[in-house]
């Protein structure tokens, strides 16, 4: 009897399905050729043509030319987690086209740090002068984000039949964030399809929300890039553009939405307000968001800053909600002479929204089972006999979850120390290089000192670049699913 | 279809990879959460409660559940759930049970009434199994359908069958209309085979026939059968106790068994059998006790090693039959490939049974039996369905499955290419593992 060897990983397999996600992406590319169209910016429509059909020719190569050996279609752990981070870099390379076929981004490096900074919800960009864009490109920019919000694979799993079986699963659990990856329903296409469909509902009911004031275009925009808390905007300005009380508020519930749960919301959506009620983590994440808020206006009120009272209570909540969850609309400048305001916003961008939402940061979730803990050692201290247990939503957590928290911290830790290290290394000040990694690896997107004016980062040298653009898609797949294929234990057979 | 188990044990965790792998919506309950993460990497939905709780199992919403399977190991608990389950809506529920008074038909009924639809006891299905399979010796699996008007076999060919080297169609031929071979069982691997492939040597070939070919079928195999008047069983475990009530006093039966304990109290409750206190892998032991003067072999311990090493050493003593319990599944191969005559499986046997209710509450009469990597299902043909619209040969089936027979009027008969099914009728499809919830869409 001959015996098989199985590869340690089956890459035919991790390419072809790698090849219909492109597909798809070519799909999403017609929205914005639409757009063009209708905008008459007829040259920015052909380059999208030019791109989507790039595309897809490399996505039915890779779908339907590469066959997996032997009709060898399993797809386990290291096949999911490989695929879910490989593939965010093809949808950033292929979804880089546009900006270089039309001319805008003449350079790879800096089309690609767009662009990761779309998918990843990031929204740190490299160009000024936004409005000078076509709106095609714009539109782009907003779905990529869009996209990125629920998550790539995740759209594909609600789509691909193909995908709902046990493969499914190590993608899904590659790809959204959490402690544990709850699933609302028995199949993961299912649950995929839910959180779709309440993505799609909420930012439909955003869209209309604000294109009322804001006309069609950047209402959509905006509508999108809001949801799914990613923070690119339309104008050189942002939102202040319009400086109208009713956009910040709208925008302001529907950031806070974002950062909750989507199987909270998805409970809520079916009248189970029960389990809303009895989450510890939606308590924390309004507790924290309100604190925040109320220590930033006093500072606002305290310093003097801005003309009217107002004002300042507006952007106060507007700014700790946008930083909370990740989305990184920007509003004032604190280099005025707030350290204090930046100081907290930096640790309000640790925190994040909640896990299993479009936010980033290192979740609330984690945040509380680190508090927690650290409450239970100090109890120890007194009592070394205790045996504690850390509970969230009135259960008791595994230790071994507890365990992969906090290693998950001290990693986090290490990353963001890692790059502002390197960043201060070629020039940026200390406190500035802390504040970008920390920004990009939360895929918050604000900067601060030289990194804060729009578009400033495209004064950072290309490997700068390189290295927050991998930095982004580390804090967006939450560091095991990218770092694991860093070790060597993933790519040797065990 | 939506089915909640509870209790994610042996029994039920197969249940659940299984019928994920067949695309059902599974959600799964169990008290310990350990258990419930050997689960997490299948496509199914998994949650820590207890079954026989009001509020866990409302947060599951048993109440839109077409199935609710209780495994647990309590016997009590798992008729107490079903209870429970079918109070707050479950459509159809099925509790696992140990002891063979519920199955008599007036208990049967009061479990009904109460809530319980249908009960499992794997054991009491297994020394079914076991039994028939020695009154049958010459074949492996014996699936008798429609009350053995049609009759799916197992049997492995050596070279002395006139059937080892044909093609496929050639087969026809030599056996005019007495078998058809639905499945191929080689290397591990079970195909479905076409018209070009060969039959081999060492194949087990799966075949349907009718009672009026089976002796012919067993001369085409090259087979004889054995009469059994003696059994040896290994192993005092539960199922043996309940296969040696079934076999009764017609065989001689002889139980070896390690535990003193046991065995005392295996002779209290079994006076028409023999029982002995040692190890079944101790060959002076054996000697002792006659091995050579027993046809079938019976080994039921609780390790399928130590199962499948016994009915070695008896094949060399000269048992002509032997039997063997291997509770993982993926032994089983193996432990055919080592000639072990028969292969038990309570998970097999109970998701068997499983299948079948879940067949049934679609389609009318559906009958399923499992073995490693293929079923045997049995349904009816409705009116209408895409089966009744072309011939057998030219109906476009997937390559996974087989149609191996058809009951017409109550008279079984065999397929053929230019057969045409008709509403009402019963059919036999074989199918690999995963293609069952194909079948629904052919048939209905």
């Amino acid at each position: 009897m001959s015996r098989k060897s199985t590869p340690v990983i089956n890459f035919p397999m991790v390419f072809r399905v790698m090849g219909w996600l492109l597909l798809i992406e070519a799909l999403f590319m017609l929205v914005p050729l639409g757009v063009s169209l209708l905008c008459r910016e007829h040259d920015i429509a052909l380059d999208f043509g030019v791109a989507m059909s790039i595309t897809a020719c490399a996505g039915t190569f890779m779908a339907y030319v590469i066959k997996p050996k032997n009709h060898n279609t399993s797809m386990r752990k290291r096949e999911g987690l490989l695929l879910t981070a490989i593939i965010w870099v093809f949808f950033s390379a292929f979804g880089m086209l546009p900006f270089i076929t039309s001319g805008t981004l003449t350079n790879v490096t800096d089309a690609f740090f767009e662009t990761m900074a779309g998918f990843t919800t990031t929204g740190s960009t490299v160009i000024a002068d936004v409005e000078a864009l076509p709106r095609g490109l714009l539109f782009w920019r907003a779905l990529m984000q869009w996209i990125g919000g629920m998550g790539i694979i995740l759209f594909t799993l609600a789509v691909l039949p193909m995908l709902n079986y046990k493969g499914g699963i190590a993608l899904f659990n590659a790809e959204v964030t959490g402690i544990t990856h709850e699933r609302m329903r028995p199949r993961v296409s299912q649950t995929a399809k839910d959180m779709w469909l309440i993505y799609v509902v909420l930012t439909a009911v955003l869209a209309v929300l604000l294109i009322v004031p804001m006309g069609w275009f950047d209402g959509v925009c905006h509508a999108l890039t809001t949801m799914s808390t990613g923070g690119f905007t339309t104008h050189k300005d942002g939102l202040h553009y319009w400086h109208s009380y009713y956009i910040y508020v709208v925008v302001m519930v529907f950031m806070f939405l974002g950062g909750i749960n989507f199987s909270l919301l998805f409970a809520a959506s079916r009248g189970r307000f029960n389990r809303v009620r009895q989450s510890d983590t939606f308590k924390w994440y309004c507790a924290v968001a309100f604190i925040v808020s109320l220590v930033i206006i006093g500072r606002m009120f305290y310093m003097n800053y801005c003309d009217n009272d107002a004002d300042r209570v507006t952007y106060a909540i507007f700014d700790t909600l946008s930083t909370i969850t990740s989305t990184g609309f920007g509003s004032v400048h604190y280099e005025w002479g707030s350290e204090f305001v930046a100081m907290i916003l930096l640790i309000m961008m640790f925190f994040g929204g909640m896990a299993g939402s479009t936010s980033g940061g290192a979740k609330i979730d984690r945040m509380i089972v680190l508090l927690k803990q650290t409450a239970n050692e100090f109890y120890r201290v007194l009592h070394p006999n205790a045996v504690t247990t850390v509970r969230i939503d009135s259960r008791a957590l595994p230790h071994v979850y507890v365990a992969r928290v906090i290693a998950f911290l001290a990693i986090y830790f290490v990353v963001i120390f890692a790059v502002a290290l390197m960043l201060s290394m070629m020039g940026l000040p200390m406190f500035d290089s802390i504040f970008t990694s920390m920004s990009t690896i939360s895929n918050v997107g604000l900067g601060y000192g030289v990194t804060a004016d729009l578009g400033s980062l495209a004064l950072l040298p290309a490997p700068a670049k390189w290295l927050l653009a991998i930095e982004m898609l580390v804090g967006r797949l939450e560091l095991f699913t990218v770092l694991i294929l860093f070790t060597r234990t993933f790519w040797v057979k065990d | 279809m939506k089915i909640v188990i509870a209790g994610a044990g042996e029994v039920g965790s197969h249940l659940a990879k299984m019928l994920s792998d067949e695309e059902q919506d599974i959600i799964i309950m169990d008290t310990d959460e350990q258990k419930l993460a050997m689960l997490d990497s299948y496509n199914l939905m998994t949650y820590q409660g207890n079954g026989t709780s009001f509020r866990d199992l409302k947060n599951v919403r048993v109440g839109e559940a077409d199935i609710f399977i209780a495994v647990t190991p309590h016997e009590a608990r798992n008729l107490m759930a079903c209870c429970m389950a079918k109070t707050l809506g479950a459509r159809k529920t099925v509790a696992r049970i140990d002891n063979a008074e519920y199955l008599q038909p007036q208990p049967q009924r009061y479990f009904a009434k109460t809530g319980v639809d249908e009960l499992i006891y794997p054991e009491f299905l297994a020394s079914e199994e076991i039994a028939n399979a020695l009154r049958r010796t010459w074949v492996r699996n014996w699936f008798e359908m429609f009350d053995g008007e049609l009759i799916v076999i197992g049997v492995k060919l050596r070279s002395n069958s006139v059937l080892v080297g044909k093609r496929l169609r050639d087969v026809g031929e030599t056996v005019s209309g007495a078998l058809h071979v639905c499945a191929i069982k080689r290397n591990r691997e079970t195909i479905i085979p076409r018209g070009d492939d060969h039959i081999l040597e060492n194949d087990i070939a799966y075949m349907a026939t009718t009672r009026d070919h089976i002796d012919e079928v067993r001369q085409l195999c090259g087979k004889t059968n054995i009469d059994v008047n003696n059994v040896f069983i290994m192993g005092g475990s539960n199922m043996a106790e309940q296969l040696a009530n079934h076999l009764g006093t017609k065989y001689k039966v002889k139980i070896l068994e390690s535990n003193l304990e046991r065995c005392q109290e295996l002779a209290d409750r079994l006076p028409h059998c023999n029982i002995v206190k040692g190890d079944a892998r101790d060959v002076d032991l054996l000697e002792e006790e006659g091995i050579a003067d027993y046809e079938v072999f019976v080994a039921l311990t609780e390790s399928a090693e130590a199962n499948i090493l016994g009915c070695m050493m008896a094949k060399d003593m000269g048992v002509r039959k032997t039997v063997a319990e291997v509770e993982n599944i993926q032994f089983i191969s193996e432990a055919e490939a080592l000639n072990i005559g028969s292969v038990i499986n309570k998970k097999l046997l109970a998701s068997s049974r499983i299948f079948q209710i879940m067949l049934d509450s679609d389609t009318s009469n559906a009958k399923c039996l499992a073995l490693a990597d293929a079923e045997v299902a049995e349904l009816v043909v409705k009116a209408g369905s895409r089966v009744t619209r072309a011939d057998v040969k030219d109906l476009t089936l997937s390559q996974d499955m087989t149609i191996a027979g058809v009951v017409r009027d109550g008279k079984g008969q065999l397929v053929r290419g230019n057969t045409r099914l008709q509403a009402g009728d019963h059919v036999v499809v074989f199918c690999l593992t995963g293609a069952i919830h194909k079948i629904e869409k052919l048939f209905n």
